[in-house]
């Protein structure tokens, strides 16, 4: 007989190792084997996993089509189970997990496609934030000004791609042209997505404007953002680009 | 404000419909699990708020864990019972997290004196820190444990007396567990504490094979069974009156498929309190 731990252990094993020998000999066989008994768990928690994945990767599982990201997303569960049971926040780490994946090596853009819809999710469910009110930075004097670090809302994620991500995203929505084609050698995108008004937003940046605002989300200071932002274009607009920030309510308290 | 009739599991695809045209339905529960972020699913269910009873029903605070609640998620759902102010709060007799992992299942527990303790030590910290009574559900069984040593209905009234807490007893559930695991589902309603249930869940269930045998999944995808409608009126005639709740979960149908079940629930719960005025 085991501890409750243990048991608890060995179900885990089962269910995403396929390992019973920590359970099954706990499981009453009467009829039905212990097998499968646990079957029937573990078929409910790797089909509900798949199934709030692919809420989450639509078009991912739509570019790949739903049988290869069955398989996609039952070896992600079982490697990397969710931390916790709010299953909008599961999924973090797929994109990462596709680009691994050497059944995804022939797709080379399926990660960044994850990282998109990655994004759009937690724009989606980021928690409400307060707007930075524009007087909060008027009565700063210039010094404290230049190592402030201002802080992006919640909802935001700058994103980064050497594929035309956005272009690939919106030939796989549903409605539109069947037959649609992307050219894959058009060029990056820089992207910016994040909530507003409740809805999900995508845009996208120049480069100048990209390099300051990733270097926000990254948490450095204003002076650090500037000058990554002046590399990318000498007549970059800070006073502009803070107004834009304040106006589209893009910083937070 | 507590929650008479029969109310209704609030899905995604009904929220903009509900709210459009204020149906007259006499409770609404939510999952805990699905509103701990912000964004618009939030700020919908605010607003039904105003006009709805509502219920929140957890899936993830693992009751049963041996290693314990995760602090940090019972955090997250006394902040959403603080906001939203429920007239029920509710959870599972089962687990679903060990070693920081979360299996998205309710899994069963051995019946025995070391879980029931378990139990009881979880409950009380969730109800401490909550500042609520909880309901906690017995869960549908597709095994048993060669350990367990107490009845499940009897392992209910206990950890109801231990720890205050109260009981939602899903009528499908039962019914379900029974007939996978041997057991008679009217025996298994009389034995439970009738002073301790505060809610009832309804549900369909699916018919499958496993192993050769028919076993039953709780998969909450089709219309109430007719054995379960009987097992629901004797429920009724034993706990009286109890706020009940339709589930469906997936194949989600049109909210008027949803509303008519409900409907059906309340003619029953409306006779059963008809019976208990005469």
């Amino acid at each position: 007989m085991s501890s409750l731990r243990e048991l608890q252990t060995g179900f885990r094993a089962a269910l995403l190792a396929g390992d019973e020998r920590g359970v099954a000999p706990d499981v009453v066989d009467d009829g039905v084997n212990a097998s499968a008994r646990l079957a029937v768990y573990r078929h409910h928690v790797l089909t509900s996993l798949t199934a709030a994945l692919e809420a989450t990767f639509p078009v991912v599982c739509r570019l790949v089509d739903r049988r290869f990201f069955g398989w996609l997303a039952d070896s992600y569960v079982r490697a990397h189970p969710p931390a916790g049971p709010c299953l909008f926040e599961y999924g973090a780490d797929l994109p990462e997990f596709i680009a691994a994946f050497p059944a995804c090596a022939p797709l080379p853009w399926l990660a960044d496609v994850a990282r998109l819809e990655w994004a759009m999710n937690v724009a989606l469910h980021a928690p409400d934030a307060v707007p930075l009110e524009p007087e909060a930075l008027r009565t700063l004097p210039p010094p404290a000004l230049a190592r402030l670090t201002l802080r992006l809302d919640p909802s935001v994620t700058l994103l980064a791609s050497r594929w035309p991500v956005d272009a690939m995203w919106d030939a796989n929505q549903a409605g539109v042209d069947p037959a649609p084609t992307v050219d894959l050698d058009a060029g990056g995108a820089w992207l910016e997505i994040r909530r507003r008004d409740g809805d999900v937003v995508r845009r996208a940046l120049p480069p100048a404007v990209f390099a300051f605002r990733a270097a926000l989300a990254e948490g450095r200071a204003l002076e650090d953002a500037v000058e990554g932002a002046l590399d990318a274009d000498p007549a970059f607009d800070l006073a502009g680009e803070i107004r834009a920030l304040l106006d589209e309510r893009s910083l937070v308290a | 404000m507590h929650p008479a009739g029969c109310g209704i599991g609030l899905r995604a695809p009904h929220v903009a419909e509900i709210l459009a045209t204020r149906p007259g339905i006499a409770w609404l529960e939510v999952h805990a699990e699905n509103y701990m972020g912000g964004g618009p699913a939030v700020r919908s269910l605010e607003r039904l708020r105003a006009d709805y009873p509502l219920s929140v029903h957890g899936v993830g605070l693992s009751l049963g864990s041996a290693e314990g609640l995760d602090a940090a998620h019972l955090e997250r759902l006394a902040r959403l019972v603080e906001r939203l102010q429920p007239a029920l709060i509710s959870e599972h007799l089962s687990w679903s997290v060990t070693g920081g992992a979360y299996l998205n299942h309710l899994l069963p527990l051995p019946y025995t004196e070391e879980a029931l303790d378990v139990v009881c030590r979880n409950v009380t910290r969730a109800q401490e820190r909550l500042g609520r009574r909880l309901l906690v559900e017995n869960p549908s069984g597709y095994l048993r444990f060669r350990h367990s040593t107490i009845p499940e209905v009897e392992f209910l009234n206990a950890l109801a007396r231990h720890t205050g807490c109260g009981l939602l007893c899903d009528v499908n559930n039962v019914y379900v567990t029974c007939a996978n695991l041997g057991g008679d589902a009217a025996a298994w309603l009389d034995a439970l504490a009738p002073a301790t249930v505060g809610e009832l869940h309804l549900a369909g269930h699916a018919v499958n094979d496993a192993d050769g045998r028919t076993i039953l999944i709780d998969d909450h995808g089709s219309p109430v069974a007719d054995a379960v409608w009987r097992l629901f009126e004797h429920a009724l005639g034993r706990f009286g009156t109890t706020p009940t709740l339709i589930e469906w979960d997936t194949d989600v149908p049109q909210l008027a498929v949803l509303l008519a079940e409900a409907a059906k629930a309340g003619a029953r719960l409306d006779e059963a309190s008809d019976v208990v005025a005469a």
